[in-house]
């Protein structure tokens, strides 16, 4: 039987959760930006080599500029976090170490993966700069629009699911 | 009579599943959405996967608002209930929300969109902000870096044409100076929008006589535009003040550039200056200032551009090049003197320029006041010990030979900012001529070591000899103890002025 674990994407608004999962589920991009509002759910079954395969349900919730506004219904049952930055607008970061600890406290035995998105907008100069910030705490940049380290980031988490 | 409307407003908006504890459906009235009995509830929507965790729960009960379900085709955005029981029966409640939520999307979507904007443009402006710095700290310190040689360029070829020449040297010479004075002029132009472009060009406000500067000018000019072979007609309207309140070193500037243009694109023909009283109110003068040639003209599609710096000009337009910045600087002077400039061009017909400017009116007795000071310069009666403080021998040299010309003073140099205390205390000094870039020592530095000494040497005169011209720069050397500062690139009235005005 294919395992189901529910992945929850954490963010400020606009970071780009809903187009992250559109690259990873359906494999399109848009440039126009529709607010999320509550939470959209789906679905994509994935196969893990040498493994049963596991299906994630995506939870993609409406953005938040603090996590301890998010209706905690939502979170229930977790399996996974993604929390998502916009890398090139540091107010979506610059909240991020106390926003990790809300998760650690609230969630201790939950995996996170904290990426930044929208790698194609900076450049190498740019990162940087805040690598202070960036080296200790994020896992993958990706970008939605170019699809760019997508699948691994998912596929990582979800071998961590297992 | 209520029913109908209940079943409307309410009963249509609700729909009632019960589900086994593995979410098999045993009962639904599928007002929103059609389920088959017996189908799993989690294959209708990835939502309901959440129930596999719910359902294992006794006799609770778990509320979720807002849920987008994208089901039969339509989305539909819901706020759920789930009442886990005890009895292999459990109750889902849902509600269709989807207008009210509607309109909070629409809210949200506005807001978001209007923070989100708002976040990229501070970022930009951040970004261009620092561009703009950086580039403005270069442009001033590279053209401080020019003002040494230029300094001494400008001195050897105003001390060559003094000494025997023939003619074709004579010609030579004269290219050399006239070079020497665009660059020098082309050197203040940037500094000058390097100073715009940082908030630091501020204006000055004294009295002056505006006659005797207008004729001043045109004298100049004339000489200009008679060496081209063109007319000019400058044409003052008796009406205007003598005196005025300003800043005359910019009301120069301006009509020099004007006329300069108005010269420069003018092959035949004339160029006419023209300078009348607009009115006099509460105590002020306005101004209208005409300069008008029968030159090239400007592209009334070119005429947006002319204002504008260097870029725009140098690049797209070539038959307007060589105005370089001076037009920039001029719109920027006009609009922070509350004046304002146009101009009507055709093209080889000839160009307009026309600004109204304001200034406070003032009178004879402010002007003397400031004159008396500056006809105290002439008739020294002794000679006079100066100490230079230099390590340039290219200025050393120059100084030198100015000094040394007027037979008023003794000199003695020194290079080294530690010579300077010693040299003081075992000789006379009347003045101290320092530079501001000597190795090691600022000259704020220096200047505190010899205020610092004893009484006798607070008064002693020490003017700085400066490449940074910024009124900061003024300003913390006069705090640091520093009479005065000449700025580099300086000419030899400008140095001698300045010494003269120190010694009594
Ligand atoms: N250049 C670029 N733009 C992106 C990328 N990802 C998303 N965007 C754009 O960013 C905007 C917001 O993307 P969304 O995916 O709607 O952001 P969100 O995090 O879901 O926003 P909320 O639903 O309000 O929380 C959209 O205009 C996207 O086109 C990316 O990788 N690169
Ligand atoms: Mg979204």
């Amino acid at each position: 039987m294919t395992a189901s674990k529910k992945i929850v994407l954490l963010g400020h608004f606009g970071v780009g959760k809903t187009s992250l999962i559109r690259r990873f589920v359906e494999n399109t991009f848009s440039e126009d930006y529709q607010v999320t509002i509550g939470v959209h759910i789906s679905k994509k079954t994935i196969e893990i080599p040498e493994q049963e395969s596991i299906s994630l349900i995506i939870w993609d919730l409406e953005g938040q500029d603090d996590l301890k506004k998010t209706r905690s219904s939502y979170l229930l049952g977790t399996n996974g976090f993604i929390y998502v930055f916009d890398s090139s607008r540091p107010l979506t970061f610059e909240n991020l170490n106390s926003e990790l600890k809300f998760l650690k406290e609230n969630y201790p035995n939950v995996p996170v993966k904290v990426v930044g998105n929208k790698m194609d907008l900076v450049n190498k100069t740019y990162l940087a700069q805040y690598s202070s910030v960036f080296k200790p705490l994020v896992d993958f940049f990706v970008s939605a629009k170019t699809g760019s380290r997508i699948e691994t980031l998912f596929s990582k988490l979800a071998k961590e699911l297992i | 009579m209520l029913e109908p409307y209940k079943k409307k407003y309410h009963t249509n908006n609700f729909q009632y599943i019960l589900v086994d504890d593995l979410g098999c459906v045993l009962e639904t009235d599928n007002t929103l959405f059609t389920v088959q009995k017996d189908s799993l509830l989690q294959t209708i929507h990835p939502f309901f996967e959440i129930l596999n965790s719910l359902l294992q729960i006794d006799n609770d009960c778990f509320e979720f608002s807002c849920i987008n379900l994208n089901l039969e085709k339509k989305v539909v955005i819901v706020d759920t209930i789930i009442y886990s029981q005890n009895k292999n029966e459990n109750l889902i409640i849902i509600e269709n929300l989807t207008k009210h939520y509607n309109n909070y999307q629409l809210a949200a979507q506005t807001r978001n969109e209007s923070i989100i904007n708002s976040q990229i443009l501070e970022l930009k402006n951040e970004y261009l902000l620092e561009k703009e710095t950086f580039k403005n700290n270069f442009i001033a310190n590279f053209s401080h870096q020019l003002r040494n040689p230029i300094t001494a360029s400008i001195i050897f070829s105003d001390l060559l044409i003094n000494s025997d020449l023939n003619t074709e040297q004579k010609n030579y010479l004269d290219i050399i100076q006239s070079a020497n004075k665009d660059l020098k002029n082309r050197i203040e132009d940037i500094l000058d929008i390097s100073k715009i472009e940082s908030g630091k060009l501020i204006l000055t406000e004294k009295v002056f006589d505006l006659k005797k500067l207008l004729n001043d000018i045109v004298n100049g000019y004339k000489f200009l535009a008679s060496k081209k072979g063109l007319d000019f007609n400058f044409v003052i309207d008796e009406n205007i003040p003598e005196f005025i309140k300003g800043d005359q070193y910019r009301l120069k500037q301006i009509i020099g550039n004007l006329l300069n243009n108005a010269i420069s694109f003018t092959t035949q023909g004339s160029v006419n200056f023209k300078i009348a009283l607009n009115y006099i109110r509460a105590k002020k003068a306005n101004l209208r200032i005409e300069v008008l040639d029968t030159g090239c003209g400007i592209a009334s599609e070119n005429l947006d551009y002319i204002f504008k710096r260097f870029s725009k000009i140098e690049s797209e337009n070539q038959n307007i090049k060589g105005s370089g910045l001076g037009l920039a600087i001029v719109k920027y002077l006009i609009s922070e003197m509350q004046g304002n400039i146009k101009v009507e061009s055709e093209i080889n017909k000839g160009s307009k320029f026309i600004c109204n400017l304001s200034f406070k009116l003032s009178d004879y007795n402010q002007i003397l006041k400031e004159e008396l000071l500056s006809k105290q310069l002439l008739g020294l009666e002794k000679k006079y010990h100066i100490l230079l403080v230099e390590d340039s021998e290219l200025i050393q040299l120059t100084i030198l030979k100015i000094l040394a010309a007027t037979g008023n003073f003794f000199i003695n140099i020194i290079s080294k900012g530690e010579d300077l205390v010693p040299n003081i205390i075992n000789q006379d000094v009347d003045l101290i001529l320092l530079t501001n870039t000597i190795q090691n020592f600022s000259a704020m530095d220096l200047t505190a070591s010899v205020r610092n000494l004893s009484k006798d040497y607070k008064k002693t005169p020490i003017i700085v000899l400066s490449t940074l011209a910024f009124k900061d720069d003024v300003k913390r050397f006069k705090q640091a103890g520093v009479n005065d500062i000449i700025t580099k690139p300086f000419d030899e009235k400008k140095l001698l002025e300045k010494i003269y005005k120190y010694i009594k």
